[in-house]
């Protein structure tokens, strides 16, 4: 690797990346520290997962992401190999079958480390297209390529990883040239049949691919107190996450102190639901600052994506782009009840270690592109 | 079409317009949240996580005028439950069952209220002192008792209808505990306990406890004493006459202070269950009806005011007049011939009244009407005070004026009629009447004081003072002399109303009987109004219903007010009959001297049976009508063994008035203990029985079926 180019690698993503990782960390103590008797286990297992994502970031960063594209074919043909064995041998917790132990190791949950193989492999795959998205009938093989994957995740279910895989999908494909409108049209068209699926279930009870509790999930985005239990079945988590947030105030409660984390009315508050804690303890201050964090770092990604040197670079950085902004959307969309409920996480806020070493992975990736691109100034 | 690496980048930039609205929504949508929504949600995560037990506050105590407790408030336990903590202890069968048991209640509801999912239930309100100990000492998981106050009126019945009555939950439901429910109700306590999702307290957590504020007393303007005697009265008229419901009020007319107000039928306000629920409804105040005579008194005010009549005006009535095609008759049509205004009022002359409202005009009947207070509620301290129905001016025609001079027409309450005489009665002036004195805190602080309250004038004061002379002599002299009192000055005036029927007409055979006295007349203290609704029998006048029982309030209000006798009894009797009749003394519970000088002063002889040192009856009573020189028969106490010829026969007392009745047993000196009203029908001992003298006869009368 060429030491040169790292003068080019992107400060303001660093920091903001920085920043976010330690406020995740300060938060997740005040979150998890009443959940076991070492009120660090949480953080200290988080700095581990952050340490071994730090270590593959960097040595991803040495590595010239171009190389990869020769191997494509291998990186979509493990990650469904990969899909199949979850679904095969993978442990059910909370009701999907999403994790997987290998040995002693701690389980995993694989499809958060497929994101990034299939944005490899789904860039390079654009990227030799060389646009041709002009008709439904040249999308086509695009959505038979991650059709596949997104089938067996909905297969675990994983509802939520789905949807990350359909939004990447989407914005590399409009990145790439696609045909706007065709998109356009197919977002509509499966919004109708979804929502025409939900009218004839409700209705007249028509069946649904869907488990009773996704059900009662899309019920209680509507009315959270509509859950058959005035707000204590399926409304319960966003009744608390939208108490937690809106009794936060400008200033919030202050870390360790609000009440609805620390006598545990808010669940999941260390990872789906850690941004309410943000909320509750840090106020909109807080709240508005992770969002601004996050603005810098997606900014900075379409940045670099624009810069890259070339397509695949683009649509590499803007896949993972699109992947952070969902996660970003819908998880703090369902602590503030705008988004239904699914248990995607919080980039670089949620606890967990999946999720921390992909999200690391995709650093090491962006600044790949980064320090290779060209060096104009957005 | 080729993809460019412009169209990607201008693809890219469009995105990034995308993420940057998204973004913007987001933190405008938790704005939205933590600063419009924010107050609703803070005040939810307390809610959420705090658990409140009331502590109830004690109501205050209700004293009459002299600090005499009227009401009080007694703490007793309640049983709550706090499902949470039932349900982690995973004993919520037993405990419903051990509860149950305890508190004599339902099991399956026992178990639905403890583990119900709230923070805060109640078991059993309001326990007794024993079943609390025995739930103390089970000690069950999430049960617990808490201290509540509930109502206790040692008297009774006493003023029931101005203490009212309150709820379980400490709330003043009816009186003047309603009235005053803010001030007398105090301020919940509250203990408030931090807990945690699962429902667990929080060991060091937030521990409140907000001490209640009791509720402040009540001083109010009743007299008990006045009370009990008024309510002794009007229990009498109102049993003895089998009415349909009767009123009295005793207040003082300078203040507008109520001494003592009281209705018919009544209730015990401890178990208020027992009696039906129109039993409170407070007719004194609450309802309103047509008041005849007694109303005579303001339109007498009105023509004094107005100087439409003076000493020397004349009146002749026929017994009849003709107002455009309808005519008024004078009572039983009987004609008085020529009259002063004074006469026409003692002999309460419908005619002249007449003659008094035409000539005094709508305008001006209605410009006194209002200002005595008609037709408006008087702002009485207790709730549900109903205004009266007065004739619409804009309606009213010279018929409806001329009825209403006299008394018809027009549907007031007690309250008013008082009120409004009462302004006669202190110079002219409309006082707002009230119940309470004065709102002394739980420290005794006063919080509030309330002062006489003059709400206008309405006559002069020679106007006033004429008429209370005129209305002394409607005692001594006229249709009111059954409320004369030897010793004292009384003004006053009768009613005697035909009822309307609900279609409209009068009935025939029903009645408001009413009286309303002022004593002393030359500078009254006292207004006393006691009205009685459809009593039955003969008479029914207000003369005979109602003035006998306003007589004995007022005197004896009087006496307890230690009132200096006014008028030399030898010359109140000599006015009022200056021939040789005299009235005769109530005699009874005299010592046996007094009695004797107070009958030797009127001329009257008397011949003492029985022995001891305190009169127990005389006959005739009090208040009959002797010659001078006749002879009044005193009884001393009629258990004296020594009285010779010990024993008498019991003499057949069939179909005899009461009177009749009375003289024969006091000749015999024997104790007559009537029942009911009429002819006496039944006796007990049967006659023939030979009792030791001073035996009790009960008789039995009965009224003569037409």
């Amino acid at each position: 690797m060429n030491i040169k180019r790292l003068k080019f690698i992107d400060k303001t993503f660093i920091v903001a990346i920085v920043l976010i990782i330690t406020l995740g960390l300060v938060v997740l103590l005040s979150a998890s520290s009443a959940i076991c008797n070492d009120s660090f286990y949480y953080v200290k297992k988080q700095i581990l997962w952050l340490a071994a994502g730090t270590f593959l970031a960097v040595l991803i960063i040495r590595y010239d992401y171009t190389q990869l594209e020769r191997y494509w074919k291998y990186i979509y043909g493990i990650s469904v190999i990969i899909l199949v064995t979850v679904l095969v041998f993978g442990k059910e917790v909370r009701g999907t079958t999403g994790w997987i132990a290998i040995g002693p190791l701690p389980m995993i949950q694989p499809a958060e480390f497929t994101k990034i193989l299939l944005i490899l492999a789904f860039a390079d795959f654009l990227a030799r297209r060389k646009g041709a998205l002009d008709t439904l009938g040249e999308m086509l093989p695009c959505f038979i390529f991650m059709g596949v994957p997104f089938l067996l995740i909905m297969a675990q279910p994983d509802l939520g990883t789905a949807l990350v895989y359909i939004a990447f999908t989407l914005g590399m494909m409009f990145v790439a040239g696609a045909n706007w409108r065709i998109l356009l049209k197919i977002i509509g068209a499966a919004v109708g049949v979804i929502a025409l699926a939900l009218f004839l279930h409700f209705q007249f009870g028509t069946w649904l691919p869907l488990d009773d509790y996704q059900i009662d999930r899309l019920i209680v985005f509507a009315d959270p107190y509509n859950d058959g239990k005035g707000g204590r079945g399926a409304g319960w988590n966003t009744i608390q996450s939208l108490v937690a947030i809106g009794s936060g105030g400008l200033t919030g409660k202050g870390l360790f102190h609000g009440t609805q984390v620390q006598l545990n009315f808010l669940p999941e508050h260390h990872t789906d639901f850690i941004y309410a804690v943000i909320g509750e303890e840090l106020g909109f201050i807080g709240a508005a600052l992770v969002i601004v964090l996050y603005g810098i770092i997606l900014w900075r990604t379409v940045v670099i994506s624009f810069n890259a040197q070339d397509l695949y670079g683009s649509y590499l950085v803007l896949g993972i782009s699109a992947m952070w902004l969902f996660h970003i959307f819908e998880n703090i969309g369902m602590s503030i009840g705008v988004m239904p409920i699914t248990g995607i996480p919080l980039p670089f806020l949620s606890y967990g270690g999946s999720a921390m070493i992909t999200n690391m992975i995709a650093v090491g990736l962006v600044l790949s592109v980064n320090i290779r691109g060209k060096k104009i100034v957005f | 079409m080729q993809t460019t690496s412009l169209l990607v980048r201008k693809r890219i930039a469009a995105l990034f317009f995308l993420f940057t609205v998204g973004f913007f929504m987001l933190v405008g949508r938790i704005f939205w949240v933590q600063f419009v929504k924010g107050a609703d949600l803070s005040a939810k995560a307390t809610q959420n996580r705090m658990r409140d037990v009331p502590v109830e506050s004690k109501r205050g105590v209700i004293y009459d005028r002299n600090h005499r407790e009227l009401a009080i408030s007694i703490s007793t336990d309640s049983v709550y439950a706090i499902p949470a903590e039932v349900l982690r202890s995973n004993r919520q069968e037993e405990i419903a069952k051990k509860l149950a048991a305890t508190l004599e209640m339902d099991q399956d509801k026992i178990y639905a209220r403890i583990t119900r999912r709230s923070s805060f239930e109640w078991v059993k309100r309001q326990i007794d002192p024993a079943t609390a100990q025995k739930i103390r000492a089970m000690d069950l998981p999430g049960i617990d008792l808490t201290e509540e106050s509930r109502r206790f009126y040692p008297k009774g019945t006493l003023a029931s209808h101005v203490l009212g009555i309150s709820g379980t939950d400490n709330t003043g439901l009816e009186g003047i505990d309603n009235y005053y429910n803010k001030l007398v109700g105090g301020t919940k306590g509250r203990i408030i306990i931090e807990h945690d999702a699962t429902g667990a307290d929080i060991p060091e957590a937030m521990h409140k406890y907000i001490p209640p504020v009791d509720g402040a007393n009540l001083i109010l303007s009743l007299d008990e004493t006045i009370q009990y005697i008024t309510e002794r009265e009007l229990d009498k008229a109102f049993k003895e006459r089998q009415a349909a419901r009767a009123a009295a009020i005793v207040m003082d007319p300078k203040t507008g202070e109520i001494l003592a107000i009281t209705s018919r039928p009544t209730f015990d306000p401890n178990h208020y269950n027992d009696s039906p629920a129109q039993n409170r409804r407070n007719f004194a105040i609450n309802d309103a009806f047509e008041p005849g005579s007694t109303m005579k008194i303001t339109t007498a005010a009105m023509a004094m005011e107005e100087n439409i009549v003076n000493e020397q005006s004349r009146f002749y009535c026929p017994g009849h007049i003709k107002v455009g095609k309808e005519t008024i008759s004078c009572a039983g049509g009987k004609a008085h011939g020529e009259q002063t205004f004074a006469q026409i009022v003692e002999k309460s002359c419908n005619v002249g009244f007449v003659q008094l409202g035409l000539e005094l005009g709508i305008d001006k009947y209605y410009q006194y009407l209002n200002a005595f207070g008609f037709g408006r509620a008087t702002g009485i301290d207790l709730p549900g005070e109903a205004q009266g129905i007065t004739v619409p001016k804009s309606r009213c025609k010279q018929i409806d004026l001329a009825t209403m001079a006299f008394g018809q027409a027009n549907a007031v309450t007690p309250i008013q009629l008082v009120t409004a005489v009462s302004a006669v009665a202190n110079g002219g002036n409309l006082m707002k009447p009230h119940l309470v004195k004065e709102i002394v805190d739980s420290q005794g602080k006063i919080v509030q004081k309330f002062e006489p309250e003059v709400v206008r004038r309405v006559i002069s004061e020679k106007t006033a003072r004429d008429l209370c002379v005129i209305l002394e002599g409607e005692v001594t002299l006229g249709t009111g002399k059954n409320a004369f009192i030897e010793g004292y000055r009384v003004g006053g005036k009768t009613g005697t109303a035909q009822k309307i029927k609900p279609g409209g007409g009068y009935m025939a055979n029903e009645y408001v009987s009413s009286f309303i006295g002022l004593a002393p007349s030359d500078n009254p203290r006292l207004v006393c109004l006691i009205v009685v609704d459809a009593p039955k029998g003969y008479p029914y006048y207000g003369g005979t219903v109602a003035a006998p029982a306003a007589r004995e309030i007022l005197k004896d209000a009087l006496h307890y007010l230690d009132e200096p006798l006014r008028t030399d009894p030898n010359k109140a009797a000599s006015e009022a009959k200056p021939d040789n009749a005299v009235l005769v003394p109530d005699l009874v519970n005299l010592p046996l001297n007094e009695a004797l000088a107070s009958l030797n002063r009127r001329g009257l002889n008397a011949k003492v049976e029985g022995s001891g040192d305190l009169v127990w009856q005389q006959t005739p009573r009090a208040q009959s009508k002797l010659n001078k020189g006749s002879q009044v028969i005193i009884y001393l106490s009629p258990f004296s063994k020594d009285k010779e010829g010990g024993e008498v026969t019991v003499p057949d007392l069939q179909g005899k008035s009461l009177k009749e009745v009375a003289k024969i047993l006091a000749d015999l000196g024997l104790h007559l203990s009537p029942e009911g009203y009429g002819l006496s029908c039944d006796q007990s001992p049967r006659p023939g029985k030979v009792v030791s003298s001073g035996s009790n006869i009960k008789v039995k009368f009965q009224p003569i079926d037409r």
